[in-house]
């Protein structure tokens, strides 16, 4: 195996990159080398669904399984070898099926059908030891020997970015949000990787459009909630626990959770949200049900201790899974693209046996003293006030505005951000979203004129409500967004991340800090070309980061 | 004082755990101590479940019975882990993966009987339900392929028993025993044993569990009611609608031994490849199956298997000659043996 498509990828010894027996998210190589040779299918069914498309011959059914399928390959998603199996012959049908299209197209318009070559004629294997056999092959190193470090670096970007656009997308397919353009210019990105392509321009072109393409995505993704949740409204999450039978709902998606609240109505069992599922408690038509009690515990890289002391059944309905331990390993459940073998997957939102593995289980004994944070700080929200916000900037009531958000880890130097936060003046705001928060969400920092100075907007993908924020700001200052008195310090861990990134650069947002450290994908000279393009900046520390962005 | 040695054990997984014990202390002892719970049963080597393999280290090997632990696998650095007492420290293999390796006490819940019925072939099927404890939960967890200690009411003699239904939130716990001519617990199957009765049980417990993680074609040869754990694994196959490529060797000694065929068709029916014979060794002339040991058509099916790159995963449950003459012939046709998973069904 081989893999550094996330942040606590291994960088021993100068090595960037997992390349033993086992990658640092628990992956093993059977799995990792499985998921190189699922994207290498996913390219050739691309190859012949961008032709079809082209023509007038789309297939969205090829486009949602090139959907999950990525999906299923970000970082602490799914571990389940036989899954990947079965995605693969899954696959080898839908690109016969696009293939069967594309052809037929051209022929009834008279259009040369292209001899394809590369993943769109790679003859998958039935058995895995040949399948295994092929998988140097799929790796996302092929062909560095040829081409060199950095061009392989920036078709993992592409590669990586794709991954988390898919990942938005299949979270607002889930939602009933779908759209051709976006099947398109995935169909194309993966086209475009499937040439293996060197050109650098062409490289960062097809990167800057992945922006686009995802801030499109997260559009829609924001379209899908607000549509079927209501507009997020500032809203008290309980964080303590109340007595009876429980179930805790993990991962990112909120067409699960609400399912299941309406499952579990008036059971007398209450549900508790994790990680990136607080902010549903700020959606009118989720907060509106009255079990759903509370926010559990803190970000993902704590589960293992977190969902043991849980007494109740757990479901994941998205990254970030860790490997279970034993005390909980049959207690928790996946859905969606998520997958470990052993654990119990739950499919079409049949909910049952989460139930009865509720109501088998204990439950918290007794209420636990009331203890609140504030959630629901969306654009609407936050616009909601603008003129206070916008008169508090004239005054000098607000002299900065500081974007902290993204994803949390286990490493060490994410203490960073925390200590960034505390140390940020009274006089400056803090808008964040992502699992990033929970490092300082339930600290009191104040307030300004009635507005907390931390603003909790939401998920990652919410990133989407901090840019409208932000292009608001800017029109209400008559200014651009990198003229605004906003520092942007995005804590990235995974793909989505790197989607969202890309979207900022695509927007053109310069002075960006990254950390806790850059993506190992990323060479000396590719950062280079970001830092001449983007200023873009790699923490150093709190106070000399802080004291730059107060300077700017 | 005596003297105290680390242990470190690797797991199935790839992983390490390690611990202190005393040289007056065997392996499950000592980790008991560290709240670490290892598969252990009879704590008299007698049963086989500590079964693990000495990497290195010294150590003294007491007393227990062969067909828990064979004198070619004891040459081979095969230990009971109950059996063991340091004398150095240790490197031991387990075939467990961690998130296997539980801490604190084994469940101890009580149980009621729900049914107790003739599966034909001089074997019941006993149904018990988990009885909810004090704090109102069910403690009725496990993994295919383990299996519980069941107490004859009034006494304290335990049997232990593999369970045979997939893992349920209803509690439900269902064994196939072979009833045994002058068997304690037959006998309170056959004369004693009705529906209402409560039971003390313990477990779950093992590490006979099917191999998750694996992506290989998976055989599966039983003896007798060693069917029984792989029809909990089979059946969470069909729940979890696996597809790996299947096939069980169902061996009995005679037609008139039969039993579970109803429910090893419902399984060919309803996981997605797998394939099924019934093995019978002394077949009357009318017997229309396949004609032999278990042993013999796995080793038939293993050479194919082999001699196309195909390395399977091996379930072995029954008496012991049966997983001896099995081992025998993985060995033989060059199948590594961590391709093997293997539970020994000795007398109680």
């Amino acid at each position: 195996m081989f893999c550094y498509q996330c942040e606590q990828t291994s960088r021993a010894d100068g090595v960037l990159g997992c390349a033993s027996a086992v990658g640092n998210c628990g992956k093993d190589a059977q799995t990792s080398d499985l998921q190189d040779l699922l994207i290498h299918a996913v390219k050739g069914i691309a190859q012949y669904a961008k032709r079809a498309r082209d023509l007038g011959a789309g297939d969205n059914d090829a486009g949602k399984f090139i959907l999950y399928s990525m999906f299923t390959t970000l970082t602490n998603v799914n571990f389940n070898p036989a899954r990947f199996t079965s995605m693969l012959t899954e696959a080898a049908e839908i690109r016969a099926r696009v293939k069967k299209a594309y052809e037929e197209a051209a022929t009834a318009q008279g259009v040369v059908v292209e001899e394809l070559s590369g993943a769109a004629v790679w003859d998958i294997p039935t058995e895995t030891n040949e399948l295994l056999a092929q998988a140097a092959m799929a790796s996302v190193r092929a062909g560095e020997a040829e081409v060199g470090e950095d061009i392989v670096g920036l078709r993992a970007l592409i590669l990586y970015g794709a991954k988390g656009v898919c990942a938005y997308a299949y979270h607002a397919l889930m939602l009933d949000e779908q759209s051709d353009e976006v099947y398109a210019n995935l169909e194309s990105t993966m086209d475009f990787l499937a040439s293996d392509p060197t050109d650098v321009d062409a490289l960062v072109a097809q990167a800057l459009a992945l922006g686009h393409t995802n801030l499109t995505v997260m559009g829609m993704l924001d379209a899908g909630n607000t549509g079927k949740f209501g507009t997020p409204e500032p809203s008290a999450a309980r964080i303590s626990a109340v007595a009876g039978k429980a179930i805790l709902v993990s991962g990112h998606d909120m067409a699960d959770l609400a399912a299941l609240l309406e499952q579990t109505e008036g059971t007398g069992i209450n549900v508790y949200t994790h990680g990136e599922m607080l902010p549903a408690h700020s959606y009118p038509e989720l907060k509106k049900y009255a079990h759903l009690a509370g926010n559990y515990g803190g970000a993902w890289q704590d589960q293992q201790s977190e969902f043991a002391n849980f007494p109740g059944p757990i479901l994941m309905t998205s990254n970030c899974i860790i490997e279970p331990a034993a005390s909980y390993r049959r207690r928790i459940f996946t859905a969606g693209p998520v997958g470990w073998p052993g654990l119990r997957h739950i499919e079409n939102h049949d909910f049952s046996v989460l139930i009865q593995a509720a109501n088998a289980m204990p439950g918290f004994a007794a209420d636990s003293e009331e203890k609140t944070i504030t959630v629901g700080f969306g654009r609407d929200a936050v616009l909601g006030v603008a003129d206070v916000v916008i008169d508090a900037v004239k005054a000098g009531a607000i002299k900065h505005f500081f974007l902290v958000g993204g994803c949390d880890g286990a490493a060490s130097g994410r203490n960073y951000y925390s200590d960034l936060v505390d140390q940020t003046p009274d006089d400056t705001v803090i808008l964040t979203l992502g699992c990033a928060k929970y490092r300082f969400n339930k600290k009191d920092y104040g307030a300004i004129g009635g507005i907390p100075r931390v603003l909790d907007m939401g998920q990652c993908n919410d990133s989407y409500s901090a840019i409208q924020v932000a292009v608001a700001l800017s029109k209400a200052f008559e200014c651009e967004v990198n003229e605004l008195p906003l520092s942007l310090f995005v804590s990235w861990f995974e793909q989505k991340a790197a989607a969202v990134l890309l979207t900022l650069l695509a927007l053109n947002i310069k002075g960006i800090t990254l950390g806790p450290t850059l993506p190992a994908f990323i060479t000396p000279p590719v950062l280079n070309t970001l830092i001449d393009s983007f200023d873009i900046k790699a923490n150093t520390t709190p106070e000399a980061d802080l004291a730059a962005a107060l300077a700017a | 004082m005596s003297q105290t040695y680390s242990i470190c054990l690797n797991t199935q997984d790839g992983k390490e755990i390690s611990f202190d014990c005393a040289a007056d202390e065997n392996l499950i002892d000592a980790a008991a101590q560290a709240n670490i719970t290892l598969p252990a049963v009879c704590h008299e080597g007698n049963c086989g479940a500590c079964h693990g393999h000495c990497k290195s280290g010294e150590y003294e090997q007491k007393s227990h019975s062969s067909g828990a632990l064979s004198e070619q696998d004891e040459e081979h650095g095969g230990i009971l882990m109950c059996r063991t007492f340091p004398r150095g420290d240790m490197i031991v293999e387990v075939t467990s993966d961690l998130s296997h390796i539980t801490s604190g006490p084994v469940p101890e819940p009580v149980c009621e009987v729900l049914a107790v019925d003739d599966m034909g072939g001089n074997v019941c099927r006993l149904l018990l339900k988990v009885l909810p404890d004090e704090q109102g939960a069910i403690n009725a967890e496990f993994e295919p392929g383990q299996f519980m200690e069941l107490e004859i009411p009034g006494t304290d003699i335990r049997r232990a028993y593999s369970i045979s239904n997939a893992p349920n939130w209803s509690g439900e716990l269902e064994f196939m025993i072979r009833l045994q001519p002058h068997g304690k617990f037959s006998s309170w199957l056959l004369n004693d044993a009705k529906v209402g009765d409560q039971l003390n049980t313990k477990g779950p417990e093992g590490s006979f569990l099917l191999h998750q993680a694996g992506i290989a074609p998976r055989r599966f040869v039983a003896g007798g009611t060693g069917v029984a754990p792989m029809l909990s694994m089979l059946r969470q196959m069909a729940e979890f609608q696996e597809t790996h490529e299947s096939h069980l060797y169902f061996g009995l000694t005679s037609e008139e031994d039969l039993f579970a065929i109803d429910e090893i068709e419902e399984l060919k029916a309803s996981v997605a490849n797998l394939t099924a014979e019934v093995c019978i060794w002394k077949p009357t002339a009318t017997w229309q199956g396949f004609r032999g040991s278990p042993v013999d058509a796995f080793k038939r099916d293993l050479e194919a298997d082999l001699a196309k790159g195909i390395k399977p995963d091996v379930y072995l449950c029954g008496p012991p000659g049966l997983i001896d003459a099995a081992e025998k012939v993985a060995e033989e046709l060059g199948l590594p043996h961590t391709s093997l998973f293997s539970e020994r069904f000795l007398p109680g």
